[in-house]
């Protein structure tokens, strides 16, 4: 008898406190707390114009990928900014899983959200229900997405002026005339339009192009160092590799270390965060330069945004937040270590006069 | 019938002692336990959200959970016989690029697509059983080599890029061709108001339980899972039903990928990877259903809404995908106790 009803007792248990569970995490609403790091907001001297005078706003995020340091940062820039709004934000994060991306979108059009921001994801497999989300009303605000429909707001980093940027930089260190290798993926619009700066100054410096890897997956930095021990192998007498996404470009790093040629091959990269500012100032590190905005700066002023849209009061199409060339001299001569101190040596990426209203606690600093 | 009753429980109970409430409601635990922790779920997202009870949410989460359910019959079928295919997350993605490199860059149309989508997951599974029957890989080691050889393979079909129309090719042309409308109803279009994919699932859930619960050939496949050896002397040709189980199952999951195609609308070279652990965890929690303690269709269906109303419930709750991972791995543990721990002792 006792050897029966003790399992029973277990698994009745097991039962109970897997409901306990999901019922305390509700009143915890993990969705609109602030990531770690997060600025204080400033405090709003205006009055709330409608929807946020009538009580929170419901507005979702969704997203291709949360994960790696970047899209991480930008999420907590995102929350932070909504919690300040007073906005109930839900985040989906399809964890680079592009059919995920689309179901979440069809069900964050269902869920009752007056506004949806979609970060990042294949044009051809969001357009749809971007399409959908406009004809049922909902202000569809998108980063970093190469969509078609009017209605929808775009935002994006200068992704152009970013690779221009670190490619004048790369020019200036490796010369004309010699040979380069290259990381990156095709199918995703910030990817791609670097890649159009990248074939363009290919042509004006001479430089011939020896391999071309590069994939993007739940944990991009380390699945491409396989691939660029690999290209490396086979080109080691490149004198520069250009991998326009700091994911890539972490595996880029990793690659050149493992096959010793650091003080060779050098690496351009692209966009910042705390962690790439470790990578670069790290003793050795082939990782010279690299451009971006602060993506913790990004996640909230694309908020801001929405909510300035929400409220009819975003008078554009388009919000552009400009990138800025950063280098591995300039971070060892300041001595900066993370995020913060960028912030206040470079004032440029600080995005707090983009997309904000006096009703708005700006969380930027 | 009070008095008629407590005069009758004495007089049974003295006849067949070991009848006791404890073991009949532990019968009862076994057997329904897993259907009534959905319903329990299922009860306590609808009435805390209100969003979830929309008929929308409902059948988003069906189509979300469509292709691992589809993936997950292939598996049940291939546990029947006493294995496990652990690639048919790649043969979905092969469907995918499949699909895209036969539209976007041979410019066929929609069925043609189709055909050679289903024709690679056929191929697929005759790798599998080649391997598995005529080598004598053990079935997980040999599916596990397969998954990788495809995941490569795909890439070097599609050039190591993700195919999207209008894209610059190696040879420095245009690509031709794009998703065919037709195409993208798979996934994309409703019938009635219900998705395709769904209605695909619904379909290919009572087939496989006809084929596999009501035919003998069904039959034989479990009795093959249960004792090969004894399925072998009593005359049934093992090796060829343990290679139409890998067959079958190479082709569900080339469907699972028409419908990731349609899904995502173009080629994307890390479609499919996500779709494998979640297929073998439907189908092993399917194995509690009903206290059957094996592997069988409407288990795994039922596994799979499980997952989807955990997937959808919690992200409308707010949590993030990690917490519904560590929820999802609870119930699959869950289940595997109903499965095996005390489905043993029962039968002990």
């Amino acid at each position: 008898m006792s050897r029966v009803r003790l399992p029973l007792a277990a698994l009745s248990l097991a039962s109970v406190s897997a409901l306990v569970l999901s019922g305390c995490s509700q009143s915890s609403d993990a969705s609109t707390q602030a990531g770690a790091g997060a600025a204080s907001a400033a405090a709003a001297t205006g009055e709330k114009p409608a929807p946020f005078s009538k009580g929170t706003v419901k507005v979702a995020l969704v997203r291709q990928s949360g994960a790696g340091d970047y899209f991480e940062q930008w999420g907590n820039g995102a929350k932070a900014q909504a919690k300040a709004l007073g906005i109930d934000l839900t985040v989906y994060d399809a964890q680079a899983d592009n059919a995920k991306q689309a179901t979440d979108l069809s069900s964050a059009i269902n869920s009752g959200a007056q506004a949806i921001i979609v970060d990042h994801g294949f044009p051809a497999t969001i357009q749809p229900e971007i399409d959908q989300a406009v004809k049922k009303g909902i202000k569809v605000v998108v980063y970093d997405v190469d969509q078609t429909n009017k209605s929808v707001v775009s935002t994006e980093q200068d992704d152009a002026s970013m690779a221009q940027a670190v490619l004048d930089v790369m020019a200036k260190t490796i010369g004309r005339n010699t040979k380069v290798g290259y990381v990156n993926v095709a199918g995703y619009a910030a990817l791609d339009k670097r890649d159009s700066v990248w074939k363009k100054a290919l042509t004006a410096n001479g430089w011939t192009q020896e391999f071309k890897v590069g994939k993007v997956t739940d944990s991009t930095a380390t699945d491409n160092v396989p691939l660029v021990s690999a290209a490396l192998t086979q080109h080691s007498d490149v004198t520069g590799v250009f991998a326009p996404y700091d994911e890539l470009a972490k595996g880029t790093v990793l690659g050149v270390q493992n096959k010793k040629l650091q003080s060779k091959v050098k690496v351009f990269g692209a966009d910042v965060s705390n962690a790439d500012i470790q990578n670069m100032t790290a003793a050795g590190s082939p990782w010279v330069a690299t451009a971006g905005t602060d993506p913790s700066a990004v996640g909230a002023a694309v908020v801001r945004t929405t909510a300035l849209q929400l409220a009819g009061q975003l008078d554009k199409s388009s919000v552009e937040f400009p990138a800025v060339a950063i280098t591995r001299d300039f971070l060892v001569k300041n001595k900066i270590e993370n995020m913060d101190q960028l912030r206040t040596a470079l004032p440029a990426l600080n995005l707090s006069k983009v997309s904000t209203a006096d009703w708005i606690p700006n969380v930027a600093h | 019938m009070t008095t008629t009753q407590s005069t009758e429980v004495p007089a049974a109970a003295a006849i067949r002692p070991a009848t006791t409430t404890a073991v009949r409601v532990q019968n009862a635990v076994i057997k329904y336990g897993f259907i009534l922790v959905t319903i329990a779920l299922f009860l306590y997202f609808a009435l805390s959200e209100g969003t979830f009870r929309e008929s929308a949410t409902l059948l988003d989460t069906l189509r979300y959970v469509s292709v691992a359910a589809i993936l997950g019959l292939g598996v049940t079928l291939t546990m029947a016989v006493g294995g496990m295919d652990m690639s048919v997350g790649a043969v979905a993605g092969l469907g995918v690029s499949v699909a895209a490199q036969t539209m976007v860059v041979h410019n066929q149309v929609g069925t043609v697509a189709v055909l050679a989508v289903l024709a690679a997951g056929a191929v697929a599974g005759l790798l599998n059983a080649l391997l598995i029957v005529v080598l004598r890989i053990p079935d997980m080691l040999a599916t596990l080599g397969v998954m990788f050889v495809i995941q490569g393979g795909k890439l070097i079909l599609v050039d190591g890029q993700s195919v999207t129309p209008g894209m610059t090719m190696s040879d420095g042309g245009t690509a031709p061709g794009k998703f065919t409308a037709g195409f993208l109803r798979i996934d994309r279009g409703t019938v009635l108001g219900i998705p395709v994919s769904v209605l695909i699932f619904g379909a290919l859930t009572v087939a496989a339980w006809v084929f596999l619960a009501r035919t003998r050939w069904g039959r034989v496949l479990y009795a093959i899972g249960a004792n090969a050896e004894a399925a072998r002397l009593a005359g049934i040709r093992v090796g060829a039903y343990r290679a139409l189980a890998y067959v079958i199952s190479g082709v569900l999951a080339s469907v699972g990928g028409l419908i990731l195609a349609s899904r995502i609308g173009q080629g994307d070279v890390s479609a499919g990877t996500s779709q494998l652990l979640e297929a073998v965890a439907v189908a092993l929690v399917g194995t509690s259903v009903l206290g059957r303690g094996r592997p069988n269709v409407w288990g795994t269906a039922l596994g799979a809404v499980l997952i989807g109303i955990i997937t959808t419930g919690l992200t409308i709750k707010g949590l993030p995908y990690y917490t519904q991972d560590v929820v999802e791995g609870a119930v699959l543990i869950l289940a595997l106790v109903f499965s095996f721990t005390l489905s043993k002792r029962r039968t002990a």
